[in-house]
């Protein structure tokens, strides 16, 4: 367990190093840092419009961020084989896998605190009032990076980083149409596509279910109910892909 | 623990498929390695000496055959806490420093933090990194990458040492660290298992060897055994006497440069140094001959005839 804690650790401080991460970290603390200026002059809708827009960025450098890491980390590190040098200690595979999960979602917390913080603090400035809906938004961006990043890890434990990257991207737009999917399977007149329409809506991950996003920009509560199911789900979810990350990673080879 | 081998592999073999085509890369390989020894794999580019590594590394897994490492299953991570492993050209952390990537070693090895300090520091001096231990390794040159690398492997204090290729990349001095490194190892009493190209140091460190070619196992045995069972010879260096008048004599001469070269059994030294002083030679220099390890290898190559492998 120790060496979870030192793999994790590790690939935070890598990533910390890394230009990439620094750069999307600067630019994610630019972004929201301006959001407000854009909207000084709509005063009566401040609240609703500086919600909108700084969730909305926090969430999708969150995301991006989360992909990057889960999908670039990991097949880096097997084609460059760095991964025999520490697979060549006593650690088993599972525990560097688990751990780079870690290590990853550690960092990308750390940039989404970081512009949270940044965005309630202009927030409170501008005299807006924080409610449960923002914080049940803020829960849910990160119960989705928990998520997506698991699934980026899935696809990083056999495939090149090309291939992840595509196929998670994918599944996050995938995902953020689920009540669309459904839909449009259930309508149709095809058993065929209805079978498969409705399989796929759930199998994959639906995020949606995680995207309280505009909740926060009306100020509607959620029950805490509906919370719990979404984080339960999300936890759940990230947790069998990530075992089965591990299966395959540790039956593959490292060539 | 009961086991008295360090390393035992029985009908280990790895095939790769590339496309449709089947790549043997080892086949049927059985070995041992005794505890304590230094031994060698020596091979051709594509012998199948790092298929080898990776197999008892559990980096791939075997196509047939097993290996068990102090008894174990590679598969056992627990068992890699008593190995050291060097990779040929090996990758580390670019963004640690080298002395934050030893502190990872020490740390994953089981070290606690004021342990991994010290025998951090100890292993940045040994390796002659001190000077460049705050640097971030992307920085580095690729001798100070395989010497870090090197230190990487060391950092538990295995009682088997598995390096591939130690010495490629370094420069004079570094050759010589590895090879006092191995020396001072295996008076420690750890078992190394290595493979090079240079076959004079192989010569030198090794207690026995193993040669692979085209993923087979050509021959294995004590270096000072093979050296001698393959046809020692003795070697006279002449002058004041022709080629021809020699040959007349019914000697193998070959010319090099002002003087002659002759070729003997042993057994004949005193008989035919006789007949040469008779014919009015000057014997300059005597010197057994013996058949080095490169001979060996070179015809071993050409015998099995699976040269020519890219
Ligand atoms: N990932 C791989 N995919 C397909 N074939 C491979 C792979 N790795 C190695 N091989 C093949 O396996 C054979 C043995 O390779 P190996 O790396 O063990 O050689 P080696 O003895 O270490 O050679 P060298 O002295 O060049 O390091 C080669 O023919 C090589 O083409
Ligand atoms: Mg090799």
């Amino acid at each position: 367990m120790r060496a979870l804690f030192f793999i994790a650790l590790n690939g935070f401080r890598e990533s910390r190093r890394n230009r990439v991460t620094v750069v999307v970290g600067l630019f994610a603390l630019l972004l929201v840092f301006f959001t407000t200026f854009s909207f000084e002059l709509a005063v009566n809708t401040l609240d609703r419009a500086m919600t909108s827009v700084g969730i909305g960025f926090i969430s999708l450098i969150s995301e991006v961020l989360a992909i990057f890491l889960a999908c670039g980390m990991l097949p880096r590190e097997v084609e460059r084989r760095t991964v025999f040098l520490v697979v060549s200690k006593p650690v088993s595979r599972t525990i560097f896998l688990v751990g780079r999960y870690l290590g990853n979602l550690a960092t990308v917390l750390f940039v989404f605190s970081l512009m949270t913080g940044l965005f309630f603090l202009q927030f409170v400035v501008l005299r807006g009032t924080v409610t449960q809906a923002h914080l049940v938004a803020l829960v849910g961006i990160v119960a989705e990076v928990v998520l997506l990043s698991a699934v980026g890890l899935l696809f990083s434990s056999f495939s090149s980083q090309f291939i992840s990257v595509t196929t998670t991207v994918g599944l996050f737009f995938v995902g953020h149409m689920a009540s669309d999917l459904y839909r449009l399977a259930s309508a149709s007149k095809a058993p065929a596509v209805k079978v498969v329409g409705l399989a796929l809506y759930y199998l994959l991950p639906n995020l949606e279910r995680l995207d309280f996003k505009l909740r926060a920009t009306h100020s509607l509560p959620t029950p805490p109910g509906e919370l719990g199911a979404a984080l339960a789900y999300s936890g759940l979810y990230a947790t069998l892909l990530v075992a089965v990350a591990a299966w395959i990673f540790e039956r593959r080879d490292f060539r | 623990m009961t086991t008295d081998f360090a390393i035992e592999t029985r009908g280990l073999s790895k095939h790769y498929r590339v496309g449709r085509r089947a790549i043997i890369a080892l086949e049927g390989l059985t070995l041992s390695v005794a505890r304590g020894e230094v031994f060698g794999l020596l091979g051709p580019n594509g012998a199948g000496k790092s298929t080898t590594i990776k197999l008892l590394l559990d980096l791939i897994k075997p196509t047939a055959g097993e290996a068990l490492v102090f008894g174990r299953s590679p598969r056992d991570s627990e068992g890699r806490r008593t190995i050291g492993f060097l990779p040929e050209n090996p990758a580390p952390y670019e963004y640690l420093t080298g002395e934050e990537f030893l502190s990872l070693a020490a740390r994953l090895s089981g070290l606690s933090a004021a342990e991994s300090k010290t025998r951090v520091g100890e292993l940045l001096v040994r390796v002659g990194m001190a000077k460049a231990s705050n640097i971030i390794i992307r920085r580095y040159s690729k001798g100070m990458v395989q010497r870090i690398a090197l230190a990487w492997a060391l950092v538990g204090k295995p009682s088997l040492l598995i390096l591939d290729e130690p010495t490629s990349g370094l420069d004079v001095l570094g050759r010589q660290l590895v090879r006092e490194l191995i020396l001072e190892e295996r008076q420690r009493g750890t078992t190394i298992l290595f493979c090079s190209h240079i076959i004079p140091d192989v010569e030198r460190l090794c207690d026995r060897v193993a040669l692979l070619v085209g993923g087979k196992l050509i021959k294995q045995g004590q270096v000072s055994e093979l050296l001698v069972s393959e046809g020692a010879l003795m070697e006279a260096t002449v002058e004041s006497i022709t080629l021809e008048a020699l040959k007349a004599l019914g000697l193998e001469a070959r010319a090099a440069g002002s003087r002659v070269v002759v070729c003997f059994d042993p057994a004949k030294t005193q008989e035919v140094l006789t007949q040469m002083m008779g014919a009015g030679a000057r014997v300059c220099e005597l010197t057994p001959a013996r058949y080095s390890l490169e001979q060996l290898f070179v015809d071993a190559v050409t015998h099995t005839g699976v040269e020519e492998r890219p």
